[in-house]
C-alpha cells in the first residue's frame, strides 16, 4: 500500500496538470452542487467526453474531485435559500437554514463545509485501509436488512416531534403514504393513480422536497407570515465557527462519519438516505432533542458529515467489486470502460498507480474543497443582501427550470407546486416537516426491501427477525421507539 | 490576494469549458442538454399546434422535404437516466453521426412513470425530422400493458442487440445450469432470480424461461442493477439475470459465474457457457435498441438518418464502445423495413408471453 502511495504521488507530482483538475474539478462540482437541477450525476456525466483528451488518471482524478465538490455544494443554497442544491443536501435544510435565518449564515456555512471535509477525509481513509471488510458488510447487507435500517431511521421520528407528538406522527404517515403514490416498483403496476396515467411519475422527492421547502417558504414570505425582511434583519454575518465550536461537535462527527462511510457502501441506499439516517441518530442521541429544526449545530455537522463520508464509501464497492456504490458512480463506471478501463479487485493489481492517484486526488479534494467553498459560499451569501423582492421570485424560477431539469418530466412541476402549497399549510399549522420528508425518503425503501425480503423468505416474518443485523436493528428501533415515546410524555408531564 | 486567484480559477473554468465546447463535438451536444432542453421543451408544447399545422399545408400542398435536411440539432428522447446503457448508447453512436452530419445529436431523459412521460412527450413532438426516440423492449412492454401505443412509432433503424445470462454468486452449489434445471423443476419457485425493474425486459425473459423450461424460478425486481448484483454476491438472492457488459468485470474477477446464455450462439468470450437453445429452452430474447421517428415523418428524413446511422456504426468511435461490452456479436444493423418486421414479432411475442405471465393488461 506504501508503495502504491509513493509511485502515485510521484506521478502526481510530476504531472502538475493533475492538480489544475483537481481545483476545476471541486469548483465544477460545488457549483453543480449548488445549482437546484444540476446534481453532482449530471456534472460527472457532462465531464465524462472531456476526459477523452487526457489521460485515464487525470481523467479520474477530476471526476473523483467533481463528485467530493457536489456533494457539498448542495448545503450552499440549502443552508441559504432553504433549497437544496442536491438531494444529498436536503436534510441540511432542517438546521442550516434555521440558523441562516438567525442570523449567522457564515456559521451554518463554515459548519456545513467543515463537518464535510470531515466527513470526506474520513470516508476516504476508509476506503484506503478497509475496502475489502467494507465490501463484506455492504454484501452482508440484503432485502431484511435494508428494510430494518429504513425502519431505524424512521423511528426516529418519535424523538423529533418537539412541540406535539401527534403533529409529528401526522407528518410522518403523510410521507409514508405520499410515497407509495406511482408504479409498484415491484409488480410494475402503477398504484393510486386513480386511472390517470401521468400519475405513474409518482411523487417523486426531488420535486416534493423543493416545493415543501424552498416554494412554501416564499410563499410564506410573501404572505407575510415569516419575517419579511431578509435573514436576521438584512445583516449577514459569514463568521466561520472557530475550532473549539468544531471540536464541541467531534461525537456527532465521528457518529455520523461512520454511519455515511457504512450506508455509503450500500448500491441500494446512498448519501441522501445516510444523511438522513445520520440526523436521525444525532436526534437519538442527543441530550436536546428539541433543539433540532431550529438551527442546532449538530443538525448541519450530522446530515453533512454523513453524505461525504457516504462518497468514499460510494467507491468502496467500486473498487473492491465493480459494482458502483451509487448513481454517480455508476456513471464513472460508464466513463472507465470508455477509457478501456474495467472496474473491480482487479484494478487494485493492475491499475495501481491509478488506484492511489484517485485516492491521493480525494483526499486533496477535500482539503482543496474549504478553500474553494468559502469563496464560492461568500459570494453566495451576497445574494442575500438583495431585497427579497428580487430574491423571492429568482428562487421560484431556479427551482422550476431546476426541477425540469432533472428529469424533463412535467408532472414534477405539478408535484412541486402541489407541495408548495402543502409546504405553506403545514408551516401555517406549526407541523414539522422533518418527520415528511423523513417519510418521503426512507418510506419506499422501508416498503419494497420488507416486500422483497417477504418474497426471499417465504413469507415467514420470523425469518426475517432471526436473521443477526437485521434483528438488531429492529430491537434497537423498537427500544428507541418506546424511550422516544416516554422522553417526550416525560417533558409533556413536566410542561404542563 | 484570495479574490485573484478565485477570480483566476474561474477565468481558468471558463477556458477549459469553452475548450470542450469548441475542441469536442460532443461535449457540445452534452452540454446542451440541461441547459437547452428547459427552453426548447418549454417553447415545444406552444409550437406542437402551429408546426402540425404547416406540417398538414406542405403534405396537401406536396411540397418536398428540405433538402439540406438535418440542419440543426436532432434531439432523441429516452427513458432512461444519465449513465445507463441507452444514455451511452446515444452518446456513443452521437459522436459520429454528429460528425457526419454536422449537426448535434442531443440525447434528453424524460425519466421516471415507466417510460410512459417520454413517449408521451415524443408523440407530441412535431413531425419534422428533429425529434427521435430511441427504443427498446420497454416500449413494446409498455404498449402490451396498454399504456403507450407503440404503433406509433416509424422505426429508423435497429442498432445494437444484447444477449443476457444467468449468473450464480460466488458461495452458490450449482455449477452448472442442468444442476440448476434439475433442482428447480422439482422445487419450482424455490430458487430466487435478481432482475433490474419491475415487469420490464427482464422479467418477460425469466416469465418465458418459467414458460418454456418448467423449471420455475421467483422474480425478484430491484432498482438498480448494482443492487441486483450485490444481492447474488451477497447470498441473498440465487441468481440473476443481466447482460455481459455490465457484469465484465464480476465475470473476470471470477466473482460471479455465468450458467446459461440467452442468444443463437455461444458467446466467444465464454466457450463454456451453453445457450438455452442447445437444452432445448427456446428462450432467445435479447435486449435491443434502436431509433424511431414518430409516423407521419416523410420518409425522405427516415432513409437520410438511416444513411447516417449506417455510417455511423462502421466508426471507430462506436466500435469501440461496441466491443467493450461484447455487443458486436449480435447486433446486425437492420433497416426501416427489417426493423418494423422485427418490431412487428416482438410485439407479437411480448403481448402472448406477457398475457400467460398476467403482467398484460
Amino acid at each position: 500500500m506504501i508503495e502504491g502511495f509513493v509511485s502515485a504521488s510521484e506521478y502526481m507530482l510530476s504531472n502538475p496538470f493533475n492538480f489544475i483538475l483537481l481545483i476545476l474539478g471541486v469548483i465544477w462540482g460545488i457549483l453543480f452542487g449548488a445549482t437546484p437541477g444540476l446534481t453532482g450525476v449530471v456534472g460527472v456525466a457532462l465531464l465524462i467526453p472531456f476526459t477523452f483528451v487526457f489521460e485515464p488518471i487525470e481523467g479520474l482524478v477530476m471526476l473523483g474531485a467533481v463528485y467530493v465538490g457536489s456533494t457539498f455544494g448542495g448545503s450552499i443554497s440549502a443552508i441559504l435559500f432553504n433549497t437544496p442544491g442536491s438531494p444529498e443536501a436536503s436534510c441540511t435544510s432542517l438546521d442550516g437554514y434555521p440558523m441562516a435565518k438567525k442570523g449567522q449564515a457564515g456559521m451554518a456555512l463554515g459548519l456545513a463545509l467543515g463537518s464535510s471535509a470531515i466527513g470526506g477525509i474520513f470516508g476516504t481513509i476508509a476506503l484506503i485501509l478497509l475496502a475489502p471488510p467494507l465490501a463484506d458488510f455492504a454484501l452482508a447487507f440484503g432485502p431484511s436488512e435494508y428494510f430494518a435500517l429504513a425502519i431505524l431511521g424512521i423511528t426516529a421520528i418519535a424523538s423529533i416531534g418537539s412541540k406535539s407528538i401527534w403533529k409529528a406522527l401526522i407528518a410522518g404517515f403523510l410521507g409514508l403514504g405520499l410515497a407509495t403514490v406511482g408504479i409498484d416498483p415491484l409488480t410494475g403496476f402503477g398504484r393510486f393513480t386513480f386511472g390517470n396515467d401521468s400519475l405513474l411519475t409518482g411523487i417523486s422527492f426531488i420535486p416534493a422536497l423543493i416545493g415543501l421547502f424552498a416554494l412554501s417558504e416564499v410563499l410564506a414570505r410573501v404572505g407575510g407570515t415569516s419575517d419579511g425582511d431578509l435573514l436576521g434583519g438584512g445583516v449577514v454575518s459569514t463568521k466561520l465557527p472557530r475550532l473549539r465550536e468544531v471540536w464541541a461537535l467531534r461525537i456527532t462527527l465521528l457518529r455520523s462519519s461512520v454511519i455515511g462511510t457504512l450506508i455509503g457502501t450500500l448500491p441500494g441506499v446512498g448519501a441522501t438516505t445516510a444523511a438522513f439516517i445520520s440526523y436521525s441518530e444525532a436526534v437519538r442521541w442527543s441530550k436536546k432533542p428539541e433543539a433540532f429544526g431550529t438551527g442546532t449545530p449538530e443538525g448541519i455537522a450530522a446530515p453533512e458529515a454523513a453524505n461525504n463520508a457516504a462518497v468514499g464509501g460510494a467507491m468502496v464497492p467500486l473498487l473492491a467489486l465493480g459494482i458502483p456504490g451509487s448513481a454517480t458512480t455508476a456513471v464513472m463506471i460508464g466513463g472507465l470502460t470508455i477509457h478501456g478501463i474495467v472496474p473491480g479487485p482487479l484494478l487494485l493489481v493492475q491499475n495501481k498507480e491509478l488506484v492511489y492517484s484517485v485516492f491521493i486526488g480525494m483526499l486533496l479534494a477535500n482539503v482543496l474543497m474549504i478553500v474553494a467553498g468559502i469563496h464560492i459560499a461568500k459570494y453566495f451569501a451576497k445574494i442575500l443582501r438583495l431585497p427579497y423582492a428580487y430574491v423571492g421570485p429568482s428562487i421560484v424560477v431556479l427551482c422550476t427550470t431546476g426541477v425540469f431539469a432533472l428529469r424533463s418530466n412535467y408532472f414534477d412541476l405539478a408535484v412541486m407546486a402541489a407541495f408548495g402549497a402543502l409546504g405553506f399549510l403545514l408551516l401555517k399549522l406549526d407541523y414539522p416537516l422533518a418527520p415528511l420528508i423523513i417519510g418521503l425518503v426512507l418510506g419506499p425503501i422501508a416498503e419494497v426491501n420488507l416486500r422483497r425480503a417477504m418474497i426471499l423468505n417465504n413469507f415467514d416474518m420470523i425469518e426475517i427477525i432471526s436473521r443477526p443485523i437485521a434483528g438488531g436493528l429492529l430491537l434497537l428501533s423498537a427500544l428507541s421507539l418506546i424511550y422516544g415515546f416516554y422522553y417526550q410524555y416525560r417533558t409533556y408531564r413536566k410542561t404542563c | 490576494m484570495s479574490k485573484k486567484v478565485l477570480s483566476l480559477l474561474l477565468v481558468g473554468l471558463l477556458a477549459v469549458f469553452a475548450f470542450a465546447l469548441f475542441g469536442c463535438g460532443d461535449d457540445e451536444t452534452t452540454t446542451e442538454e440541461t441547459e437547452t432542453d428547459v427552453t426548447v421543451e418549454t417553447t415545444t408544447d406552444d409550437t406542437v399546434t402551429e408546426d402540425t399545422a404547416t406540417e398538414d399545408t406542405e403534405a396537401a400542398g406536396g411540397e418536398a422535404a428540405e433538402s439540406d435536411y438535418p440542419s440543426r440539432t436532432v434531439e432523441v428522447i429516452n427513458q432512461f437516466g444519465p449513465g445507463g446503457g441507452t444514455d451511452l448508447f446515444i452518446r456513443a453512436i452521437g459522436m459520429p453521426m454528429a460528425k457526419i452530419t454536422d449537426q448535434s445529436i442531443v440525447g434528453i431523459s424524460v425519466t421516471g412513470g415507466g417510460g410512459v412521460p417520454a413517449a408521451t412527450e415524443f408523440f407530441n413532438r412535431p413531425t419534422d425530422g428533429y425529434t427521435m426516440m430511441a427504443i427498446g423492449p420497454e416500449e413494446v412492454i409498455n404498449h402490451a400493458m396498454g399504456r403507450i401505443d407503440a404503433t406509433q412509432f416509424l422505426p429508423v433503424a435497429r442498432v445494437q442487440y444484447d444477449q443476457g445470462l444467468f449468473f450464480v454468486g460466488p458461495d452458490s452449489e450449482y455449477e452448472s445450469v442442468e444442476q440448476l434445471i434439475e433442482f428447480a423443476r422439482e422445487n419450482p419457485g424455490d430458487l430466487s432470480i435478481g432482475v433490474t425493474g419491475a415487469a420490464g425486459f427482464d422479467e418477460v425473459l425469466v416469465g418465458l424461461w418459467n414458460l418454456r423450461s418448467e423449471a420455475e424460478l421467483e422474480v425478484v425486481p430491484f432498482e438498480s442493477s448494482a443492487e441486483a448484483q450485490a444481492a447474488v454476491l451477497g447470498g441473498h438472492t440465487d441468481l440473476m439475470y443481466e447482460e455481459y457488459g455490465p457484469m465484465r468485470a464480476l465475470i473476470e474477477s471470477g466473482e460471479v459465474t455465468p450458467l446459461v446464455l440467452f442468444s443463437e450462439e455461444r458467446l466467444p468470450v465464454l466457450e463454456d457457457v451453453p445457450t438455452a437453445l442447445e437444452l432445448d429452452i427456446d428462450v432467445t430474447l435479447g435486449r435491443w435498441r434502436g431509433f424511431a421517428f414518430k409516423e407521419g415523418t416523410d420518409q425522405q428524413y427516415v432513409d437520410t438518418m438511416f444513411d447516417v446511422i449506417e455510417e455511423a456504426v462502421e466508426d471507430p468511435l462506436y466500435t469501440s464502445v461496441e466491443e467493450q461490452n461484447m455487443l458486436q456479436y449480435r447486433s446486425e444493423l437492420l433497416g426501416p423495413d427489417e426493423f418494423q418486421e422485427f418490431f412487428n414479432s416482438e410485439m407479437e411475442t411480448y403481448s402472448d408471453v406477457m398475457e400467460q405471465l398476467d403482467l398484460a393488461q
